[in-house]
């Protein structure tokens, strides 16, 4: 993609030994220096600059208009979700990434990790070319560094290699590791391993092995079923985190704030149980801290209070087969299970009549379990019971729904079906130590960070004569490769994605690759055919792995009888795919799954204390950690940034004589780690919480040195009937140690004193009236401003804020917000214009989790306006509070009198390195140090839009400008529009009578509304 | 006592300096240079080199400019309103006094630069024409600072200046070596003729005049700063008298650290007697009282207000992280100047001089906590935060205010006449 301007190399030097100087010494930094700089200095700065040659494009490429986006749909590759994505680019780079709304999955929205995308493909650690090992008795030094080499040359070292695994042990010396593949390239990949007679595995650390396994026996499919979040009433969640990382987290908080939206009324309840609250249990109506391990028994309990009490919601056919479920769950009443979870016999009563409620009828519950919560020895037992639970509830086709299997096999597509267990590659893990293996080829995996025995893993590798790795950024397991091929980042690639039923995303690439990447279809293509002979027979004869999409979609478009492909084609591209409705499979619960016995309790380990290892909704797995605005975003409920650490309940803490801050020695039969103890009273006592994802150390700088590892803790032996991780339920010690090592932290109290920052109303409230919409605007001296034509404003619902954090990360990206680092943090110091506010005041039915996106609230009687010496904040007459950063001279007096505290100082020279500063919005200004800045309003995008109905001949539309972080919500908690527009939306909700303003008292007359959030009674 | 005894004793301080003198003004110049290093750091890496620690975006450097200009008022206090009430007892410390304005203010007026996060565009602050036509915004506090401090220097400097006119012209006539020159330029032409004094004492009793609402007013304005902004710990209508008394209180304690060294330095024992000191001690008593009573007043209007913003805020002074500062800043300024009740220690100079350092300390963590623990608890809870830590940038600065200060006094007083000769022969010609 040629540049629009380029410097010829003829001119760079031509001005003379003084160019250097006058490139990076310009006016301010002459006048910082004033006073010890020498006359020659001044005449350097005078000069003028180096002459640039600027070449403009000879024939312009089409789609590239200086000045004027363009927007590609494709596929976000953060996680195994698939949610269609927009990638926005200007002049040839993506600049941004933004939910798809045509993709029936995410329909517009992106969590953190999706917008956080940009930083993998401009991630400053990435490989830039291909690498070979210099291996001890090779040609070269043996020095184990890793060497440039070229592609020509990588390519045919790794068909040697394989040529040589092939001819020297025959079948299955080959393996493939790749994460859950689906599409096109799962199935060249498959195609491939089948030719070259290599294992394949598709690898995912959170591969829902139990859930899995208990569809099959319950249903017999190897299925995750398709949950429905927007429909019941009550969904009753055993530790499944399905806001943050469990399966689809975007649809699923889109469809949750549905629920929640409903009105009249209706408004789904949450029950979670865990022993920690996760970001999910912090929207619960009830949080129930139950002992690790035990959420089978509580399913159990329930479902035997449901049977015992005749509530079973079961057609009459199926009325037998609850007889014999009872015969299950007999030992498991309520009140023989309390004592051991933990859990009052009549809170699970309550909760069982609550969600097999006759008069209600069926399918209007829903029970999950999963994620890491319950992911301990018991794993598979537990989701069977919820499924079981479901069942007599009458959920099984309504709220839990399977997707048709493709044929007779249990197999479902785009529901994880293919997914590989972690027994599975502990056995290639096995069979690589033992020497089995001569090429193993991994693909955008890190089982040496991500796995339990990562160390086992890494040492297998040892044994492993050529590891194979196409990595594009490095990492752990990269580390340990022989040769690196590195493959395209997905915003660079071509692709598709099948996620679910239904839906085939298109992913296109957004921009030419940045740097000498490759396919890995083209890899393995090329490697195939060099191969010759039945391998390069059985792939396609010639064409690259973007012609074999189009050929794929081309064969399933003819297949379905669609008229003229390229029409097809180009809509699929416009969309990001193309969408059909799932279909959905009718299922009969097994015989066999209620004549097993269950064993559901894991016991207790020998000892005292018990391992939760959690998930981080930035950081995933791990794959995030080298994203610095998913360092950098705090946590969301705990607010740290940058860091890992290892949670104590306060009671638990305080027997060990622990305090917050303190370093703690946490050691388990398989490893130690040492981790700052963080004091968290949502934690079961007796559990100490570590989120995983953390203790890199070679996966960038930004991950690299940050936190421990707590996969290293972990009892590495497979779940029984799954084969999954034992994400739970390790037993540690724990040892406090006389070294502090406070975390960075932004907040550290979440207790609003009742100062009324984040407000709730009850839904017995609501149905009696009150609260009043705010009063009219106080009483003022000074004259109002005038808003002739527009006033801006915000609504932001805190019912159905999950506090995800998606938005702060939308805001970074679209306004180029410089990360800041660890360090700065210690001082309490960021940049971002928004941030969540969390709270927490007690409940009756455990804590009532409040969260509050604070950004700048725009008032109308803005404190900062006036106390500004040069007028470089000022008002617009559309209702904006401007702020004109050339003009600010740093006295923070603005920022000091702003009660909300939204303004951000620059306290260095922003620093963004390259490549990331190709992600920069061309839109907005970035800011030098010494001045404020904070939220516009996204000005930019206001502009634009203003700019297209102008050109239209017509006024804005309501809607058609979208912040960035209203943009990015899955819940659409953020309404933006004109407060002068009575029928807006955003007028509409700030007239309703849940509104509120912050810090109403002041008169500073925001344009921000907040909507109180619902409270349990 | 002749009045030529007079001339000769005050003539003589302004002597040829000696190794003592030479080596105090190479030691701060020393300070003063690792002062400009630091200030240099701070210009080149951007303001996060100081401690702040958001939402204390304000620190250590607006509690050396309050504190500061507060010094400023012992000059005015002390010459000026003695002067028009003649108190006549002032003539042995006017000139100090004065003097010690004159460079507070120039000391003061550095920090509001230094503390902006682009120094290098202060003058933005200043209304100038200007081809953008870019104007400052007179509703800002700071643009107040700006006129009142200003005006505060031309106003001092011009009445130090005045006040000094016979001197000079009776240096003028003494000293035969190259400061001569000087003297005869700064001298104007005094020769001393009845219409020259006349004028002279008009004018210096219309500059004293002038001065006495302008101190008033100044450390008013700076109290502005704060009182104008929405912050509960700053939003208070008692800052303005407050802010003039703290200020007036601080002068006197640095008179009395000043002139107490300089008296038996100088050896101007005759001329600076101890009852001036003890009615120093009495103002300083005085005042502590006054003070505290302010004090009261505020924590007392705070609770009586039911704003439970303003509440807080004053709670966390008393029981928060910054309790300690509160604490040491009440002792220092209610608790140990009650000792001045004693008239043993207000004649007895050393213990004088004591309180008055103890008072120093107290007033500049009374800027401190005020400008500090505010910010650190304002209306959200989920701004709040840890101790605000300031860094070596900060304290070199710091301390380099102080050495600044310090240099200039201490080439003031071998330059120019430390005390009013003419006063006090005029004195001692009316006695």
């Amino acid at each position: 993609m040629a540049g629009g301007a380029q410097r010829s190399p003829a001119n760079a030097g031509a001005v003379g030994p003084d160019a250097p100087l006058t490139r990076t010494v310009g006016r301010r930094i002459f006048l910082k220096v004033l006073g010890s700089a020498a006359p020659a200095a001044a005449a350097a700065a005078c000069a003028p600059l180096p002459a640039e040659q600027i070449i403009p494009y000879v024939v312009p490429p089409e789609d590239v208009v200086p000045g004027v986006a363009a927007w590609y749909a494709t596929v976000c590759g953060e996680c195994p979700a698939g949610c269609g994505m927009l990638v926005r680019t200007r002049e040839g780079r993506a600049v941004k990434v933004e939910g798809n709304p045509e993709h029936p999955l995410n329909r517009g929205a992106l969590c953190i990790r999706g917008q956080a995308a940009l930083q993998g493909l401009y991630n400053p650690d990435r490989f830039d070319g291909p690498r070979q090992r210099r291996r001890p008795g090779g040609d070269g030094p043996g020095d184990g560094l890793l060497e440039p080499v070229g592609w020509p040359a990588a390519q045919q070292l790794l068909v040697e290699r394989l040529q040589a695994a092939r001819e020297g042990g025959g079948p299955g010396r080959i393996a493939v590791v790749t994460p859950l593949l689906t599409g096109t390239l799962d199935r060249l990949v498959a195609r491939w391993a089948a030719a070259v007679g290599a294992r394949r595995l598709r690898y995912e650390p959170f591969a829902h092995e139990a859930l899995r396994a208990a569809s099959r026996a319950a249903f017999g499919l190897d299925a995750v079923p398709r949950y429905d979040f927007a429909r019941p009433d009550l969904v009753v969640s055993f530790g499944a985190d399905f806001l943050e990382t469990w399966l689809s987290p975007v649809e699923h908080g889109r469809a949750f704030a549905e629920g929640r939206r409903r009105g009249g009324g209706l408004r789904t309840r949450l029950v979670q149980l865990e022993p920690r609250q996760s970001l999910t249990g912090a929207q619960a109506d009830e949080w129930l801290a139950l002992e690790p391990g035990t959420e089978g028994l509580v399913a159990a309990a329930m479902v035997h209070a449901i049977i015992a009490e005749r509530r079973v919601l079961l057609p009459r056919a199926e009325l037998g087969a609850a007889v014999r479920l009872f015969e299950l769950v007999r030992d498991h009443a309520p009140e023989q299970v309390s004592g051991r979870t933990g859990v009052p016999a009549a809170a699970i009563r309550s909760l069982a009549r609550r969600f097999a409620d006759p008069a209600a009828g069926g399918g209007r519950t829903l029970a999950v379990g999963g994620g890491v919560a319950a992911g301990g020895a018991a794993a598979t037992a537990v989701q069977i019971m919820v499924h079981l639970l479901n069942h007599v509830a009458g959920n099984t086709g309504a709220t839990v729904a399977f997707d048709a299997p493709t044929g007779d096999g249990p197999a479902v597509p785009g529901s994880w079906s293919g997914a590989g267990t972690y027994r599975g590659l502990r056995a290639l893990a096995a069979d690589m130590e033992a020497g089995a293996i001569d090429v193993l080829l991994l693909h955008d995996v890190n089982p040496v960070h991500a796995l339990p025995d990562g160390a086992g893993f890494a040492a297998a590798l040892a044994n492993v004569p050529t590891v194979v790795s196409t990595a594009a950024c490095p990492d752990e397991t990269a580390a340990l490769a022989d040769l690196v091929l590195p493959a395209h980042t997905p915003l660079e690639a071509w692709g598709d994605a099948e996620p679910a039923g239904g839906v085939r995303g298109l992913q296109q690439p957004a921009q030419r690759p940045l740097l000498d990447t490759r396919h890995l279809g083209d890899i393995l293509l090329d490697a195939g055919r060099a191969l010759g002979g039945e391998v390069a027979a059985a792939l396609p004869p010639e064409g690259d792995f973007p012609a074999l999409l189009r050929d794929e979609w081309r064969a399933a478009h003819a297949a379905a009888g669609g008229g003229d492909f390229e029409v097809f084609w180009a809509d699929a591209q416009r969309r990001g795919g193309a969408f059909e409705p799932a279909r959905t499979a009718s299922v009969a619960l097994r015989r066999a799954v209620i004549e097993a016995p269950l064993e559901l309790d894991p016991g207790r380990g020998e000892r005292p204390f018990t391992l939760v290892a959690y998930p981080s909704a930035h950081l995933y797995d791990g794959r995030g950690a080298n994203r610095s605005w998913l360092q950098e975003v705090p946590d969301p409920l705990l607010k740290t940034t940058w860091s890992s650490w290892a949670e104590l309940a306060p009671e638990t803490a305080r027997a060990l004589g622990a305090e917050d801050g303190q370093l703690l020695h946490i050691e388990s039969d398989h490893g130690a780690v040492d981790a700052t103890l963080l004091v968290n009273p949502h934690l079961r006592p007796g559990v100490v919480a570590v989120p995983l994802g953390q203790g890199h150390t070679a996966y960038g700088r930004y991950a690299s040195g940050r936190g421990v590892n707590a996969a290293a803790l972990l009892d590495p032996r497979p779940e029984e009937a799954g084969g999954g991780p034992r994400w739970l339920g390790t037993p540690v010690d724990v040892a406090p140690r006389a070294v502090r090592r406070p975390v960075p932290r932004l907040q550290t109290t979440f207790d609003q004193d009742g100062r009324g920052i984040a407000r709730a109303v009850t839904l017995e409230e609501l149905a009696a009236g009150g609260p009043s919409a705010p009063a009219e605007e106080p009483f003022s001296l000074y004259p109002d401003h005038a808003h002739p034509e527009h006033r801006w404003g915000m609504a932001i619902d805190l019912d159905t804020c999950t506090g995800c954090n998606a938005c702060v990360a939308a805001c970074y990206a679209e306004n180029n917000v410089p990360v800041l680092g660890a360090d700065e943090m210690r001082r309490g110091r960021t940049m971002a214009w928004l941030r969540i506010e969390r709270f927490v005041e007690d409940g009756p039915a455990g804590p009532d989790n409040r969260f509050v996106p604070m950004l700048c609230q725009h008032c109308d009687h803005a404190p900062c306006e006036s106390v500004c010496p040069t007028y470089a904040t000022y008002h617009t007459d559309e209702g904006l509070n401007a702020q004109i950063y050339n003009r600010c001279v740093g006295t923070r007096y603005c920022a000091n009198n702003c009660p909300y505290k939204v303004r951000r100082f620059n306290w260095s020279e922003p620093e963004f390195p390259a490549p990331l500063d190709r992600q920069l919005n061309p839109d907005v200004t970035t800011r030098t140090v010494g001045v404020m800045e904070k939220c516009t309003f996204c000005v930019q995008r206001i502009r634009e839009a203003q700019d297209g109905a102008q050109d239209a001949g017509r006024a804005p539309r309501d809607g058609e400008i979208t912040p960035a972080c209203a943009q990015t919500c899955a819940a659409q908690a953020i309404v933006f529009g004109d407060l002068n527009d009575p029928a807006s939306r955003v007028s509409r909700l700030a007239a309703d009578r849940r509104a509120y303003r912050v810090l109403e008292s002041l008169n500073t007359r925001p344009a921000v509304t907040y909507l109180r959030k619902v409270r349990r009674a | 006592m002749t009045l030529g005894a007079t001339t000769d004793d005050v003539l003589r301080t302004i002597g040829r300096p000696g190794r003592a003198y030479a080596a105090a003004v190479a030691g701060l110049l020393a300070v003063l240079a690792v002062a400009a290093a630091a200030f240099a750091h701070q210009v080149g890496s951007g303001l996060g080199v100081a401690g702040y620690q958001p939402p204390i975006l304000w620190g250590v450097y607006i509690t050396n400019f309050v504190f500061w200009i507060g010094i400023t008022h012992s000059g005015t206090l002390i010459s000026a309103v003695l002067f028009l009430f003649r108190a006549r007892w002032r003539t042995g410390v006017a000139r100090a006094s004065e003097a010690m304005t004159v460079f507070a203010i120039m000391t003061g007026a550095l920090f509001p630069i230094i503390h902006l996060g682009r120094p290098w565009v202060f003058y933005w602050l200043m209304p100038y024409p200007n081809a953008r036509e870019l104007w400052v915004n007179f509703r800002s506090p700071i643009i107040w600072d700006l006129f009142a401090i200003m005006t505060y220097l031309t106003v001092s400097v011009v009445f130090l200046y005045i006040g000094l006119l016979p001197d000079i012209a009776t240096a003028r006539d003494r000293i035969r070596d190259w400061r001569r020159h000087v003297y005869r330029l700064l001298a104007l032409g005094w020769s001393g003729s009845d219409r020259e004094w006349h004028h002279y004492r008009s004018l210096y009793g219309l500059l004293a005049a002038l001065a006495v609402p302008l101190a008033v007013s100044v450390h008013s304005v700076v109290s502005w700063d704060f009182a104008t902004t929405l912050l509960p710990g700053w939003h208070s209508t008692i800052f303005g008298p407050y802010f003039v008394a703290g200020a007036i209180f601080s002068g006197v304690a640095m008179m009395i650290t000043l002139l107490a060294p300089m008296r038996t330095l100088l050896g101007l024992e005759r001329y600076m007697q101890i009852r001036h000191f003890d009615n120093l001690g009495k103002l300083l008593l005085v005042l502590s009282l006054v003070m505290t009573y302010a004090y009261g007043m505020e924590f007392f209007v705070a609770w009586y207000s039911g704003n439970p913003f303003e509440q807080g805020a004053y709670w966390a002074r008393l029981t928060g992280p910054y309790a300690p500062l509160t604490w040491t800043m009440l002792a220092c300024n209610s608790a140990v100047p009650l000792v001045l009740i004693a008239r043993r220690v207000r004649t007895y100079l050393p213990a004088l001089f004591a309180v008055a350092i103890v008072v120093n300390v107290g007033m500049w963590l009374e800027r401190y906590v005020i400008v500090v623990s505010s910010l650190a608890r304002e209306f959200d809870p989920a701004n709040w935060t840890g101790l605000y830590d300031p860094t070596w940038v900060e304290w070199a600065i710091t301390a380099g205010s102080f050495a600044l200060f310090g240099l200039l006094f201490l080439l003031f007083v071998k330059l120019f006449p430390p005390i009013a000769m003419h006063e006090i022969k005029e004195q001692a010609e009316a006695a």
